[in-house]
């Protein structure tokens, strides 16, 4: 599965909501994600991919996009690593 | 009051009350934790700025909502460290919804943050403190015992943290471990801002007799004092800190 996919799977399952409904454009809003639920997002992506998001970062997601690219930059820097 | 040699593990310390809970226990000696969760850069301030009084200072990420997290913690302090002599309670999180909105998942959330992990904390502490004694004490708010609007999850959950802070306080007596809590009415910080915006925040500073808001330092001063050798014969109680707000209401309600 691609970082993508699982991050969507992640979200879908949090917030309950079909997975093909969300897009990279779907803000946290369309997915009817309310904070908590962007919290507990933000936790199991950091456990799928032993990542630390800092909330100052999640703060500058706009939409789902946002998010993937940010975890897969992140994860990309790790494997260089 | 002196905290020289002795270690304190402060949750929720990078930010607000905890951060000013360790700078004060910093400033009496204390070697400080620093926990936080979300926000690594004010923690790793926090840290900076307890160094510079003279003290050690750890910083570790951890959900202490998380049991397996609360474990790391303690993991952490026992392989580093060997022993605790401080415990402070202080990470909280919650969901501001009204009754009917209130789910399962925020029920959960709040409830394992801001009481569970006091259970979890205080058994691993309590292990950490064997034949040293020790000092644990809790944040609460007014919000336990009185209702404030959208805070019911967070006010129940600070209920059940002072209920076990009383029943902690007696079964960890025969070990020397002195357990209270400290109850603040609002307090000048973010999570204030971000619970009741404007509104409340005027209207606190209004129905505080002492005529000026509650400041994270006010709550700091009383959680020193509660883990002095001063407070020996407290045990279990919940010291409010409001400035006579919830003992004033009413007197003030009618000018
Ligand atoms: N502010 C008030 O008006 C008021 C009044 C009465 C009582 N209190 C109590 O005082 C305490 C501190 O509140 P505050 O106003 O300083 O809050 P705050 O400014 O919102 O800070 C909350 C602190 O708790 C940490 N935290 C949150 N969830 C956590 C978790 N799951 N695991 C570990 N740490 C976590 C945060 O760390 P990160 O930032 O790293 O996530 C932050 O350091 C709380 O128990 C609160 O209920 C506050």
């Amino acid at each position: 599965m691609t970082v993508e996919e699982q991050i969507r799977d992640i979200i879908a399952r949090i917030t309950r909501v079909d997975k093909s409904i969300i897009t990279r454009q779907s803000t946290f809003k369309e997915i009817k994600a309310d904070s908590l639920d962007v919290v507990q997002a933000l936790v199991a992506v950091e456990e799928t991919f032993g990542i630390e998001i800092p909330d100052e970062e999640a703060q500058k997601f706009q939409n789902f996009g946002d998010f993937v690219s940010y975890v897969e930059n992140r994860v990309a820097q790790k494997e260089k690593v | 009051m002196s905290f020289e040699g002795k270690l304190a593990l402060v949750t929720g310390s990078g930010r607000g009350i905890g951060r000013a809970i360790a700078l004060k226990l910093a400033s009496q000696g204390a070697d400080i934790i620093v926990n936080f969760f979300r926000h690594r850069e004010s923690a790793e301030q926090t840290a900076k700025d307890i160094q510079a009084l003279g003290v050690k200072a750890e910083v570790i990420r951890a959900n202490v909502g998380d049991p397996a997290k609360v474990d790391e913690i303690f993991d952490m302090i026992g392989n580093k460290f060997g022993h605790l002599d401080i415990l402070i309670s202080n990470a909280a999180s919650g969901v501001g919804r009204p009754v009917a909105d209130i789910d399962v998942k925020a029920w959960e959330w709040t409830m394992d943050i801001n009481a569970r992990a006091l259970l979890l904390c205080a058994q691993r502490a309590a292990k950490l403190m064997e034949g040293r004694g020790g000092k644990i004490v809790s944040i609460s708010s007014l919000g336990s015992r009185f209702v404030l609007p959208n805070y019911t999850v967070v006010g129940v959950s600070k209920a059940a943290l002072e209920a076990l802070t009383r029943y902690l306080a007696i079964e960890l007596a025969p070990l020397n471990i002195c357990v209270n809590a400290v109850a603040a009415s609002a307090v000048e910080t973010e999570a204030l801002k971000f619970y009741f915006k404007e509104g409340l925040v005027k209207d606190s500073r209004y129905v505080t007799p002492v005529g000026r808001m509650v400041i994270p330092e006010d709550v700091a001063n009383v959680v020193a004092f509660l883990c002095s050798e001063e407070a020996f014969m407290i045990r279990g109680q919940t010291i409010i800190v409001d400035g006579g707000t919830s003992v004033g209401l009413f007197a003030l309600a009618g000018k």
